[in-house]
């Protein structure tokens, strides 16, 4: 029997072959447990269960304060047990135990709870006055798609199931995820929640194993109403041709090589931080990671030495620990690609201004192939590998530029348009650039701070709808036009008219 | 952008060709945490972007314009495969593995160790406390 069994109708099970995997703590390379790894039979019978909760009800038909109490519930109980998710969180996927107690659990209820909100405060009927066809009424109904699918990614598993779930569920449909196998255990656990919380059978659904099986019956399978993905923009592109099969809606959350433009006018020493924050977070293993810092030639040589100094001070290792900043990456194979790329940037750039290689330093017992150290190159070309393509690891690339509109040229010189930032004391000025750069998020003195109540997605090729707000929870609500005749006289009928009398 | 293959990435492709029914196509593509990596699929469609670029064990190789032109005349790049978890869609994760680039100068047979055994055992219990300024914070 695995350890962390698939959520199915549920109640936990093996998947149908009995066959498991094992995850592993990436610091030490301990394992951790042997996951259920669900085959195409098991999608299709969670896919099923969704279904038959859809179309059986009585999740689809409850109102939406009852939806309400019980997102509010599942937040609750997460909060209940918020040290055991933020622990297995930050064991199986690497990143810090600070992380997952500060974001990714709070962020996980934070989700619950705000689409446990449009639940409630969002009308389901909205009248529309006036009509072109007396004496006829109208109004808008929004309904639930039925069975909404997502497959998630390993960076943020416990946020990006909640990301998934509630917008779904809130809105009465009922939901099917898979977690990333590299950290599917946090994901897993949710099924406890969804149990305790008293959610009708089949409404929520959570299965771990290969995407090449799992992912592709997700978002193919005609039983299915909506699909939504976060991770790699060539996924996504997979994704939608799997989904358009029966013209499926599609939410993607996709890559990224945001730009952080530093001005001239810049507190430098808070903008120094802001752009080490918005790399190094998690290992820069976060799709919005302000990787490109687009820096004014005036306070180039100045602001690069602040960068370089403070780097050092990142605090690398375990995870557990509350003082570590930067944890493992999350597999050895990540570090390998990033390893790559930093050759690359030797070849293309030169030497790194700090860091280009693993840590010498760890504590005995961690595991220096699954750690990097943050790197920083300087004077690079926005047309190198290194600035244009993702590398999801701890890697800067400093850009200088002359005049805002280069910066706004450069930001926007990406196939991506995710997310960026803008470091300046004059907010006229940042906010004119926040205006030209094409991405659907725009930190002006900030960067990472996401919330519920605010949107979340990408331009160009990083996506396409939003995630969070209300347009993220009617992503997951059908609208119907209602037209309704009262009838009276036969004059009230165009019909009679349109066609001939003789009808 | 050349492209080969080492023994172990061509003998999984060979295997998808006898899992799948469908013609097959690997395509280089980018993105979040996959980074840039080939993804192995099953009647898919190349957009009008993309080219190929190579292929192996007899099945194409495509990859889009803009990473065409990043690695432009006969930059090599080599696709190899990885056998720890695997993500993305893409078909050998059914196998249990992942088809990953590598770098030109890639040497299949100086791979370091893949599974190191862990040193002495780390005190794995958490330790510390969140600072008071990050309990007042709800991120994400």
């Amino acid at each position: 029997m695995a350890d962390h069994q698939l959520f199915i109708d549920g109640e936990y099970r093996d998947a149908a072959s009995g066959e498991t995997f094992a995850t592993h703590d990436p610091a030490t390379g301990e394992k951790i447990a042997d996951v259920a790894k669900a085959g195409k039979a098991d999608a299709v019978a969670a896919i099923t269960a969704a279904r038959k909760a859809f179309d059986e009800g009585p999740w689809s038909r409850t109102s939406g304060k009852e939806r309400a109490e019980k997102l509010n519930k599942i937040a609750e109980l997460l909060g209940a047990k918020a040290e055991k998710f933020a622990e297995m969180e930050a064991r199986d996927g690497g990143g810090t135990i600070k992380k997952a107690t500060f974001a990714d659990v709070p962020g996980a209820q934070g989700a619950f709870q705000w689409f446990a909100r449009m639940a409630e405060e969002q009308p389901e009927i909205v009248d529309l006055p006036g009509t072109a066809f007396p004496p006829s009424e109208n109004y808008v109904k929004y309904e639930p798609h039925g069975v909404c699918t997502g497959v998630i990614p390993w960076n943020f598993p416990l946020i990006m199931a909640a990301w998934k779930i509630a917008p779904a569920i809130a809105a009465g449909n009922t939901s099917v995820i898979k977690p990333a196998s590299f950290t599917s255990v946090t994901a897993l656990m949710l099924g406890e929640i969804m149990q305790e919380a008293d959610l009708p059978p089949g409404v929520v659904n959570i299965i771990s194993g290969p995407g090449g099986t799992v992912g592709e019956e997700l978002a193919a399978n005609p039983m299915v109403d909506k699909t939504a993905f976060t991770g790699s923009t060539e996924v996504g592109r997979r994704i939608m041709q799997l989904a358009s099969g029966t013209v499926k809606p599609v939410t993607l959350e996709l890559g990224g090589k945001s730009a952080n433009i530093v001005l001239d006018d810049a507190d430098l020493d808070i903008a120094a931080a802001a752009v080490l924050w918005g790399t190094f977070f998690h290992g820069g293993q976060v799709c919005e990671s302000g990787t490109r810092a687009l820096v004014h030639r005036a306070i180039y040589d100045e602001f690069v030495s602040l960068l370089a100094d403070r780097t050092g001070k990142i605090v690398i290792g375990n995870q557990l620990d509350f003082n570590t900043d930067i944890g493992p990456l999350v597999s050895r194979s990540q570090v390998e690609t990033v390893e790559r790329y930093v050759a690359l940037g030797r070849e293309e750039v030169g030497e790194p201004l700090v860091g280009g290689s693993r840590p010498d330093d760890l504590a005995e017992g961690l595991d220096a192939a699954a750690f990097y150290r943050p790197t920083i190159f300087v004077d690079v070309d926005n047309k190198s590998k290194i600035a244009q393509e993702e590398i999801f690891g701890p890697v800067l690339s400093v850009i200088p530029f002359e005049t805002d509109d280069e910066a706004v040229a450069i930001a926007n010189d990406s196939i991506y348009g995710l997310a960026g930032g803008v470091q300046s004391a004059d907010l006229d000025r940042a906010k004119d650039i926040a205006g030209r750069m094409r991405t659907g998020t725009v930190w002006i003195n900030d960067y990472h701070l996401i919330s519920p109540e605010r949107p979340f997605g990408g331009y160009k090729q990083s996506g396409i709808g939003r995630e969070l707000s209300t347009q993220g929870y009617n992503a997951y609500r059908q609208i119907k036009h209602v037209h309704i005749n009262p009838g009276g006289s036969r004059d009230n009928y165009m019909h009679f008219s349109a066609l001939s009398s003789n009808i | 952008m050349r492209i080969t293959a080492t023994e172990r990435a061509s003998a999984v492709v060979e295997r998808a060709k006898h899992s799948r029914a469908g013609r097959l196509t690997i395509t280089i593509g980018t993105g979040c945490c996959e980074s840039t990596a080939p993804f192995l699929y099953e009647d898919f469609w190349p957009g009008p972007d993309q080219a190929e670029v190579g292929s192996v064990s007899g099945v194409t190789v495509f990859a889009p314009d803009h990473l065409r032109r990043m690695y432009p005349d006969a930059q090599r790049v080599v696709i190899d495969v990885t056998d720890e978890l695997a993500e993305s869609l893409s078909i050998e994760t059914e196998f249990g593995c992942r088809l990953v680039l590598r770098g030109a100068d890639f040497d299949s047979a100086a791979e370091p160790q893949r599974c190191p055994a862990p040193g002495a055992p780390l005190d794995r219990r958490v330790t510390g406390e969140l600072p008071p300024e990050l309990s007042r914070i709800r991120m994400r």
